[in-house]
C-alpha cells in the first residue's frame, strides 16, 4: 500500500543543508495498522506529509498503492489526496465557517460527486461516528473528542484506501482520547489502512506494528505484530 | 466547481466585511452609473451642431466709447462696409448674440396673440439680411430678409416686426403639421403678428446649460439690429484667411473708429475658440465625473483586494486544509473568485435599485434626464469584472499555498 525506498528530504538554505529524511525505508501492507513514533525532530511528521502528498520528496522512490508519484503533477497529487488518502490531524483541522455536515463534505466535492451520493456518503460516515445529530452544528459548538469524531468521518466519507492520522488524540483529554482510539481500531478491523504518527507509546503499543524514528531514519521496525521499539532492527523496505 | 453553497454559509459567518465591501460595490455601482450617464449626456451636448458652418468665421465683440446710442447705427454701418470690403472677408454681419455665446434674449412665442400658455421658448437674434450667409446658415424654404427689412431698433422700444425667420425645430413646434411659411407667430404679450418667411434648418440658441435644452435649436431672425453696445460683429473668411484676419480685422476696426473696446480676452474669437470655451465647463464636470468614478472604482477594488488579501492570509491554514483532502490550485482559485462574484452579485442588485433610486431623485430636483437601463447593465457587468479583476492576485496567492500548511501549527 505505502512503499518508501531509500526516499529522502533535504531542506536547504545557502548555507547549510538539512536532512529531514535520510535513506528512509518503510512498507506498509494493506489492511495494517502501523504506528510511526519517535522524538520531536525525528522526521515523524515530514514522513506522514510525504506519505499523505503533502510534501515532495528529494529522492528515492515512493510508491502508493502501486503508483509511483514522485514524477506526479500537483493536479495528480490533489486527485492522489482526494481519493486514496484519508487525513486525521492532531488540531482536527475542521473549517470553523462550515457545519459538520458541510466540513464533511468538503473532500467530495472535491471529487465532483453528485449531492444525492455526497448527501448518503456524509450521513454514513456522522452515523458511522455516532454524530448524525449534530450535522448542522458548528466545531465550535462541539467537544474536542467530537471535532475529531468529525474529522475522522470526514476522512472515511471519501472510502480511502489509507487513513494517515497525525496525532490524533494529542488535543484530547484520556477519556475522548480513548474514544477516539477505539474509533479508529474499529476502522482497522473494518479493513482500513492506518498510519498513525503518534508521541504516546500507550496508543502505539495498540497498533499492530511500531515503526520508530530517530533523524529522519527508521531505527526499528518489526515486520511482526505487537513488535516493540527495543528489539527491532532498521527495516528493510 | 460550484461551491456557492459552501461559500454562502461561510460569508455568513463573515458578515461584516461581506456587507461592507457589497455596500461599497452598490454604492460605487450607483455613483458611476449616473456620473457616466451625466457624462455621456454633457459630451453629447459638446458635440451638438450650431447650425452654422463653424469653420472660417471670426466673431468680433465691440463696444462704443463714449457714443450716444443714435449714433451707433452710422458706426455700425461703417464698420459693416469695411468689413465686406476687406480682402479674405466673404460676409459680415451684425447680431445681438449667436450661437454658443453664453449670453442673449429668450421669449416665448405662440401662433396666437389670446394664448395664456407658451407654446415655444426661443431666443432672438437680431440681425440683417447678410446673418445668413455671414453665419453659413442653411435655408431650406422661404427667403432671406430683404435690405428694405431691416431696421435699427432700440432694444427697450422693441415690439414686433412684420416678418420673421425662424429656425426649423420652432417651425416644427408651432405648426406640427409642417406648415409655418407664411404663418404667423406672437411674442408673448404682444398682438401684432410676425409672419415666417423664411426657416433655417438649424440655429443653435446661445445657451449650453442644461435649462435651455428643451429649446436648444429654437432661433428666430429678427431683421433689426440693435442701437447701443448689443453688438457683436460675426466675419466669414475665405478659406485660409482665418488666421491672417483674426490680426487684421481689429486693427481694421481700430483704423476706421478708435472710440471703441475689442476685449483682449475674448474680443476676437474663432468660432471654434467660441465653442472651446462654451463647452469649458461641461468637459470640465465631465473630466472632474471621470475622475470621480475611476478614484470610486480605484477604491472598490482596492478594497476588494484588501479584503480577500486578509481573508486569504486568515485562511492560509483553510487552504491548506481544503489542498490537503484533495482541492486542486484551480479549485481554490475558482473559490475566491466565487466568492467575490456572489459578493459582487449581491452589491450590483443593491446597486442597480440605488443608481435608478438616484437618478429618480435627480430627475425630480434637477433637470436630469431618466438613467438608462443600459448604463446599469453595463455598470453591473462592469463591476463585477473589476471585482474578479481585483480578486485575481490574492486568490492566485491563495491558490499557492501548499497542502502541507495543513499540518502546521497557527
Amino acid at each position: 500500500m505505502l512503499k518508501m525506498t531509500h526516499l529522502s528530504k533535504v531542506y536547504r538554505t545557502e548555507v547549510v543543508e538539512t536532512y529531514a529524511l535520510r535513506d528512509f525505508n518503510i512498507n506498509v501492507k494493506e489492511g495494517e495498522f502501523v504506528a510511526v513514533t519517535g522524538p520531536s525532530g525525528s522526521g515523524k511528521t515530514t514522513f506522514l506529509t510525504i506519505a499523505g502528498l503533502l510534501e515532495t520528496f528529494t529522492g528515492g522512490h515512493y510508491h502508493l498503492d502501486g503508483i509511483e508519484v514522485s514524477q506526479l503533477n500537483d493536479n495528480a497529487r490533489s486527485k492522489i489526496r482526494n481519493e486514496k488518502i484519508g487525513f486525521i490531524f492532531q488540531a482536527f483541522n475542521l473549517i470553523p465557517d462550515l457545519n459538520v455536515y458541510d466540513n464533511v463534505e468538503v473532500p467530495l466535492r472535491y471529487r465532483g460527486m453528485k449531492a444525492a451520493e455526497r448527501k448518503q456518503r456524509i450521513m454514513d460516515a456522522l452515523e458511522r461516528v455516532g454524530l448524525a445529530s449534530r450535522a448542522k452544528h458548528y466545531p465550535a459548538e462541539l467537544s474536542g473528542g467530537q471535532q475529531q469524531r468529525v474529522a475522522i468521518a470526514r476522512a472515511l466519507a471519501g472510502s480511502p484506501r489509507l487513513l494517515l492520522a497525525d496525532e490524533p488524540t494529542g488535543n484530547l483529554d484520556t477519556q475522548m482520547a480513548r474514544g477516539v482510539m477505539e474509533l479508529l481500531e474499529e476502522i482497522h478491523r473494518e479493513g482500513a489502512t492506518i498510519v498513525m504518527v503518534t508521541h504516546d507509546p500507550e496508543l502505539a503499543a495498540r497498533a499492530q506494528r511500531n515503526v520508530h524514528i530517530i533523524d529522519g531514519q527508521v531505527v526499528d521496525l518489526a515486520e511482526e505484530p505487537r513488535f516493540h521499539a527495543h528489539n527491532a532492527r532498521v527495516a528493510d523496505a | 466547481m460550484l461551491q456557492i453553497k459552501p461559500i454562502l454559509a461561510a460569508l455568513k459567518r463573515h458578515k461584516a466585511g461581506t456587507v461592507l465591501i457589497a455596500l461599497q460595490i452598490a454604492l460605487t455601482l450607483a455613483i458611476v452609473c449616473n456620473a457616466l450617464f451625466i457624462i455621456q449626456q454633457r459630451t453629447e451636448h459638446l458635440s451638438r451642431p450650431t447650425g452654422m458652418t463653424e469653420t472660417n468665421l471670426l466673431t468680433v465683440a465691440n463696444r462704443w466709447v463714449g457714443a450716444d446710442d443714435k449714433a451707433t447705427p452710422s458706426l455700425g454701418k461703417t464698420d459693416l462696409e469695411a468689413l465686406r470690403r476687406m480682402p479674405g472677408v466673404v460676409d459680415a454681419t451684425l447680431t445681438n448674440s449667436y450661437p454658443l455665446r453664453g449670453g442673449g434674449w429668450s421669449t416665448s412665442v405662440n401662433t396666437t396673440p389670446e394664448a395664456k400658455k407658451e407654446m415655444a421658448h426661443t431666443t432672438l437674434y437680431f440681425t440683417d439680411d447678410h446673418a445668413l450667409a455671414a453665419m453659413g446658415a442653411k435655408l431650406v424654404a422661404g427667403r432671406n430678409f430683404r435690405p428694405s427689412e431691416i431696421e435699427w431698433v432700440d432694444a427697450k422700444e422693441f415690439q414686433t416686426t412684420p416678418v420673421v425667420i425662424v429656425t426649423k425645430a420652432l417651425a416644427d413646434k408651432l405648426y406640427p403639421d409642417g406648415s409655418a411659411l407664411g404663418k404667423v407667430l406672437y411674442h408673448s404679450g404682444h398682438t401684432k403678428p410676425s409672419t415666417i418667411i423664411g426657416i433655417v434648418e438649424r440655429l443653435q440658441v446661445p445657451w449650453t446649460g442644461t435649462w435651455a435644452s428643451n429649446f436648444a435649436e429654437n432661433t428666430i431672425l429678427i431683421p433689426r439690429l440693435l442701437t447701443g453696445n448689443f453688438g457683436s460683429y460675426l466675419v466669414r473668411t475665405q478659406p485660409g484667411q482665418l488666421e491672417r484676419l483674426t490680426k487684421a480685422v481689429p486693427k481694421l476696426l481700430i483704423q476706421t473708429n478708435r472710440m471703441r473696446v475689442i476685449p483682449e480676452e475674448r474680443g476676437v474669437r474663432t468660432f471654434a475658440q467660441v465653442r472651446e470655451q462654451a463647452y469649458k465647463s461641461d468637459r470640465g464636470m465631465a473630466i472632474l465625473m471621470g475622475v470621480v468614478c475611476a478614484v470610486l472604482l480605484a477604491i472598490t477594488a482596492a478594497g476588494i483586494v484588501g479584503l480577500t488579501s486578509f481573508w486569504v492570509g486568515q485562511r492560509r491554514k483553510q487552504i491548506g486544509v481544503r489542498r490537503a483532502l484533495g482541492a486542486t490550485k484551480h479549485d481554490i482559485l475558482s473559490y475566491f473568485l466565487t466568492e467575490n462574484l456572489l459578493i459582487g452579485a449581491g452589491g450590483v442588485i443593491v446597486g442597480a435599485a440605488l443608481a435608478i433610486g438616484m437618478n429618480l431623485w435627480l430627475v425630480s430636483h434637477f433637470e436630469m434626464e431618466r438613467l438608462s437601463l443600459l448604463y446599469v447593465a453595463a455598470g453591473v457587468i462592469a463591476l463585477l469584472l473589476l471585482g474578479q479583476g481585483a480578486v485575481l492576485a490574492p486568490a492566485m496567492k491563495a491558490s499557492r499555498v501548499p497542502p502541507v500548511e495543513a499540518t502546521r501549527s497557527v
